[in-house]
């Protein structure tokens, strides 16, 4: 099930003018790009992950939204709430897609007619236009739900997978991206049709291993499964500037500022990093980064001067910084393991309190000073709930 | 040069010296033994250069010389001999042949020469401690030292000599053990840090023994004598942390409980804990102690309740489990009292029972910060 132009849908349920109107939701700046688009600009060439400043000469009568994350996060939330009511196990692959697996419930008058229902029961209760796809399997069904789009639903009946597929284009396949488009299409190949007709070691030898893959795709197998939870692996923030900068004053701080506001969410989340990584990208769009692997923590002052560290080992060109972002990763649950010697017990009973009062007022209420000129994007919820993180559109899946 | 011995005898003395050498050596020489014969006095040398033990045999003998032999090589060809006179003759071409009652071997020496020599100390200052109190005291902190290469000072034990009594010291800042000896003294007051290496070989030779050690010790080195064996070592350069100003004075909250019930329900909880930070929490109200874990990512979760005897303010505090486990293995009492005094400051471990006279120990280990 995928929500339609979920971002827009739900910008115009809080505000009923924008209905029938083109509409774009994404960063309002000149880097700004797009994250959600109607269908009404989907007709002049508009796309998202497009660029703001493109998507306007495209279609100038578009109104523009900035957009905010807590609001989807809600009224995605209210979404899962009515499935996990109705579906007995269900995926949330993103905050607009769930996975919902139907076996056994065939004995309630069909999957179709039940799945029929629940998409009624969602629009009925949210506002929120949703289509889906009925089939055997995750993939068939993805496909199923973006050609049943805007609005509407689709049944692939077992055993008429490869039949449903073989008139698409190559590139409605999950994860054949640009270029593994462009090397198919070198080929000749532009049927999913002509993939099935192939041998599948032809396919492996041109694309490798995703060769295997993206033949299993065309011919409709996938096993694999439907997953209720999934852990948090890393959490990571990062930021465009709207101007190139090289000021490394200004980028310190705003790196101070991500660690503080990561290391709140690890304590928040009751978890511990051990590998940090920075990201760097230059205006000519070259990206670097770099990574330490360091022992188990959640700790602001161990934190912040070891990132800096490894800021200042991988800034090492004079170039002007277009980007730049943190991660943590290899996390474990638990707390930070308080030492003898290099801790005090102010610092201790600080960091208590700062976080209880970020707990109480949000996340941005109680800063280091260095860090109070720096915005960041402000995370509404915790991380480890086992919810997708909000993809925003220029990071493609 | 040519001498006889017992193949048990040198395989003995062999086994307790070849703890001393590297598996990989950056110096050849030192994958080998150094033997120097004085008439009927052979003393065999092992080196990886910061550690050096030697140990004196007797042998059947009237030459001398001195060679050193592979190391491997040897320890694996006496391993299999049963009790028997084994000959060794230093042949001219550089080989060195044994001879058993099975048969002969050669074996390829290089000249005694190139093995580095031992350091001598220059004015040491000494005091002879009895080798099983050695022993016990290694095995009491070493457990507590760490392995951090950032922190050299911390991946030793520091001993700390006075003429009231003798301190032992391990910590890797999470985790510390102090223990004091009052019924032993030193001539004068000295510091030093030991590293792990040798303190592990001395723990294994001189566990039970009753013979007397004779320590000596000078700035850069330490230097153990006892019986026929001798074993001296460099020192860890480095000032030791300030231990004394971390160990909290005033801990209001005081638990005494069984070691062996507290051991096992730690372990026990300790499974179900997450598998890299091992934490549980304690909770203590009244008269009850409640041990808690749980894994997250698994859905594990494990609660324990034991009684005993506490009093102080109500409290939770959380811990690594394997410091827990660790210090109470350590220990052979059978009540242990358990200080504490805020979440966030170290928990004083101490023995209730089962201490020598004039023994005394003192764990203390560092709490995780629990959310509130």
């Amino acid at each position: 099930m995928d929500l339609d132009t979920f971002y827009v849908s739900v910008e115009r349920i809080i505000d009923s003018r924008l209905q029938n109107r083109p509409l774009l939701v994404g960063g309002t700046s000149d880097r700004g790009v797009v994250a959600a688009c109607s269908y009404e600009t989907r007709a002049f060439g508009v796309h998202s992950g497009m660029s703001m400043k493109l998507a306007k000469q495209l279609c100038p009568e578009a109104t523009v939204i900035r957009g905010n994350a807590g609001t989807y996060t809600k009224y995605s939330t209210n979404v899962t709430d009515i499935i996990k009511e109705d579906v007995p196990l269900f995926e949330k692959s993103s905050i607009d897609e769930f996975y919902a697996d139907l076996t056994g419930m065939d004995r309630f008058f069909g999957c179709y007619k039940y799945a029929s229902e629940l998409r009624k029961r969602i629009i009925r209760e949210t506002g929120l236009p949703i289509s889906f796809g009925l089939s055997v399997n995750k993939v068939v069904s993805k496909v199923a739900t973006n050609e049943a789009k805007p609005n509407n639903q689709l049944k692939i009946d077992s055993g008429f997978e490869r039949e449903f597929l073989a008139p698409l284009s190559v590139r409605k396949i999950p994860m054949v991206g640009d270029k593994t488009y462009q090397t198919l299409r070198n080929l000749g190949v532009r049927q999913i049709k002509t993939i099935q007709e192939m041998p599948l070691e032809m396919l492996q030898k041109v694309l490798g291993a995703n060769g295997t893959t993206i033949w299993q795709r065309a011919h409709g197998i996938d096993h694999t499964p439907v997953i209720p939870y999934s852990e948090r692996k890393s959490i990571s923030t990062e930021r465009t500037f709207d101007k190139d900068t090289i000021d490394v004053h200004r980028l310190s701080s705003i790196l101070i500022a991500m660690t503080e506001n990561l290391a709140y969410q690890l304590r928040r989340g009751d978890k511990l990093t051990s590998c940090i990584a920075v990201k760097i990208r230059y205006s000519d769009f070259n990206t670097y980064t770099k990574q330490l692997k360091i022992p188990y923590t959640s700790a602001d002052h161990i934190l912040i001067p070891q990132i800096q560290e490894l800021f200042k080992k991988l800034y090492n060109r004079r170039l002007l910084v277009r980007l730049i972002g943190i991660r943590f990763s290899h996390m474990a649950g638990g707390n930070y393991q308080i030492n003898l010697f290099d801790d005090n017990e102010e610092v201790l009973q600080l960091y208590n309190a700062m976080d209880t009062i970020r707990n109480r007022y949000g996340d941005r209420s109680v800063l280091r000073a260095s860090s109070l000129g720096a915005k960041t994007i402000g995370r509404m919820t915790n991380p480890f709930n086992g919810e997708p993180p909000i993809i925003l559109a220029h990071r493609k899946q | 040069m040519k001498f006889i011995v017992s193949s048990t005898y040198l395989l003995k003395q062999l086994q307790i010296l070849g703890g001393v050498i590297n598996n990989n050596n950056t110096l050849p020489i030192l994958d080998n033994f150094l033997f120097e014969l004085k008439q009927d006095e052979l003393t065999v040398s092992a080196s990886d250069l910061e550690t050096t033990m030697s140990a004196k045999l007797k042998v059947e003998s009237d030459s001398e010389g001195a060679i050193a032999v592979p190391a491997r090589l040897l320890l694996e060809t006496l391993k299999t001999f049963p009790e028997q006179p084994l000959t060794f003759v230093v042949e001219d071409n550089n080989t060195i042949e044994l001879s058993s009652n099975h048969g002969k071997y050669a074996l390829a020496y290089a000249d005694g020469e190139e093995f580095p020599n031992a350091v001598e100390l220059n004015e040491p200052s000494s005091t002879i401690v009895q080798g099983d109190v050695l022993a016990t005291a290694i095995s009491k902190t070493i457990f507590a030292s760490g392995n951090d290469d950032l922190r050299p000072v911390m991946s030793g034990v520091f001993f700390q000599f006075s003429t009231e009594g003798l301190t032992f010291v391990a910590t890797d800042a999470h985790k510390l053990v102090k223990y004091s000896r009052e019924d032993v003294s030193a001539s004068q007051a000295a510091e030093f840090i030991m590293p792990k290496k040798p303190l592990n070989l001395l723990k294994g030779i001189l566990a039970g023994s009753e013979t007397d050690v004779l320590i000596e010790y000078n700035e850069s080195n330490a230097k153990f004598t006892f019986e026929d064996t001798q074993l001296i070592c460099r020192l860890i350069d480095g000032k030791y942390p300030n231990y004394e100003a971390v160990i909290p004075k005033e801990n209001p909250n005081k638990l005494v409980i069984d070691r062996s019930q507290f051991l096992s329900s730690v372990k026990r909880v300790s499974i179900f804990s997450n598998k890299t930070t091992h934490q549980v929490r304690l909770k203590i109200a009244g008269a009850e102690l409640n041990i808690s874990a749980e894994d997250i990512d698994y859905s594990n979760k494990a609660e324990e309740r034991l009684t005993c005897s506490y009093q102080g303010d109500d409290m939770q505090i959380g811990f690594n489990s394997r410091f827990l486990t660790e210090m109470l293995n350590n220990l052979n009492a059978n009540e242990v009292q358990l200080e504490m005094s805020l979440p966030n400051r170290a928990g004083i471990l101490t023995p209730v029972d089962g201490l020598d006279e004039g023994e005394k120990i003192t764990m203390l280990v560092m709490p995780v910060m629990l959310n509130n």
